[in-house]
């Protein structure tokens, strides 16, 4: 029997690349594609795959709160989050969410397959990096936190993280409320919440700690070229 | 019509995404791939590509420096990048530097050979999301 696994990254140009990876190995198949973590729920629950694949970073609901619901729908999903950085507070947080396999974007095409081996073997896989930390006692001096916990984010709920994500990728109250099926003064009231936990004063606040705390992922534009040199003294 | 084209980008998955697309074209063919700029710009001279599909964020040599050397090393190459920056002032600071098509990586399966045909053919395309593809003569 095919080994099934579920792809979920938002840009189909990286699903494309994934997908002609994996399947090159014989006995696995590609079952489904998901281009948002909402998306990604709804096809895990409908398909029911062997393993996951989540970026970390996607609208709408971001891969490490997508691990999260998953695993607290089921926890017999085994996933693996794909990411652009390997940050310590990535690497804890994934860790925290019930991730079995960490895999940098980057090294996707080296490590990919044999993170999948890995879960296909019910083993784990993580970067060297990952492991340096579980050696250095990182999991053992008082983090460690199980997967049914609350992710480390100071004071807000599951639904108020959503919306936070949702509001700080530029949805206005009204777009958030049709996106999660609830009603704008819900989102309202939810909005005003969360600024006032977090005591902040304008949404820019709120973008500045989204990318603070991986709720979404950017990659920062190069550099501006450096000026010529001014003409040198006679 | 036959074009011969050279992947830059730092992740090898986005490359092979690239490529999957671009070889579904009978007549195209990747015939190179580098993943920073500074290889990019040996390739290129190796090569001899007619479109060359570049990324901007790379290690050692970024896209932007990699297209202003490019583009003096072969003024008959044609670029475009293919980036995660959703930007129109990253957009103006590529096609100064000298690229010929700017697309976004999230509309990259949507847009790509659309946009390799017109820079094959030396005209301007971009393409930012939420915004229609202009194609410019």
């Amino acid at each position: 029997m095919k080994l099934r696994i579920l792809l979920a990254d938002d840009h189909e140009i990286v699903r494309r690349g994934l997908r002609a990876l994996l399947e090159k190995h014989e006995g696995w198949e590609v079952c489904g594609e998901a281009s948002d973590g909402r998306d990604a729920l709804e096809k895990a629950l409908q398909l029911n795959p062997d393993v996951v694949i989540v970026d970390i970073g996607m609208p709408n609901l971001n891969g490490l709160d997508t691990t999260r619901q998953l695993l607290q729908q089921d926890p017999h999903f085994k996933v693996i989050v794909l990411t652009i950085t390997d940050s310590d507070q990535v690497i804890r947080e994934a860790l925290d969410a019930g991730a079995r396999g960490f895999v940098l974007k980057s090294d996707a095409a080296r490590d990919l397959v044999s993170a999948v081996e890995a879960l296909q073997n019910k083993r784990m896989f993580f970067t060297p990096r990952v492991n340096d930390l579980v050696l250095a006692g990182f999991l053992e001096k008082g983090h460690t936190v199980s997967r049914n916990e609350a992710p480390k984010l100071p004071t807000l709920t599951a639904r108020e993280r959503e919306i936070t994500q949702l509001l700080a990728e530029g949805n206005s109250s009204k777009e958030v409320a049709s996106l999660l099926n609830l009603s704008t003064k819900t989102v309202e009231t939810h909005r005003s919440n969360i600024m006032r936990k977090l005591s902040f004063h304008s949404i820019r606040d709120l973008v500045v700690y989204a990318i603070k705390n991986n709720l979404i992922q950017i990659e920062l534009p190069p550099p501006p070229p450096k000026s010529p040199a001014g003409p040198t003294a006679a | 019509m036959t074009i011969r084209i050279l992947l830059v980008d730092d992740h090898p998955v986005v490359r092979q995404g690239l490529k999957t697309l671009l070889e579904g074209r009978s007549g195209w063919e990747v015939i190179g791939e580098a993943s920073d700029g500074a290889e990019a710009l040996e390739k290129a001279k190796d090569l001899n590509p007619d479109v060359l599909v570049l990324d901007v964020t790379m290690p050692k040599m970024n896209g932007l420096e990699a297209c202003r050397l490019l583009r003096r090393q072969a003024p008959q190459l044609e670029i475009l990048f293919v980036t995660q920056h959703d930007s129109p002032q990253m957009m103006r600071e590529a096609l100064d530097a000298g690229a010929r098509g700017y697309v976004v990586k999230s509309n990259a399966a949507r847009d790509l050979l659309a946009a390799v045909e017109a820079v094959s053919q030396h005209r301007v395309f971009t393409a930012l999301n939420g915004r229609d593809a202009a194609r410019l003569r």
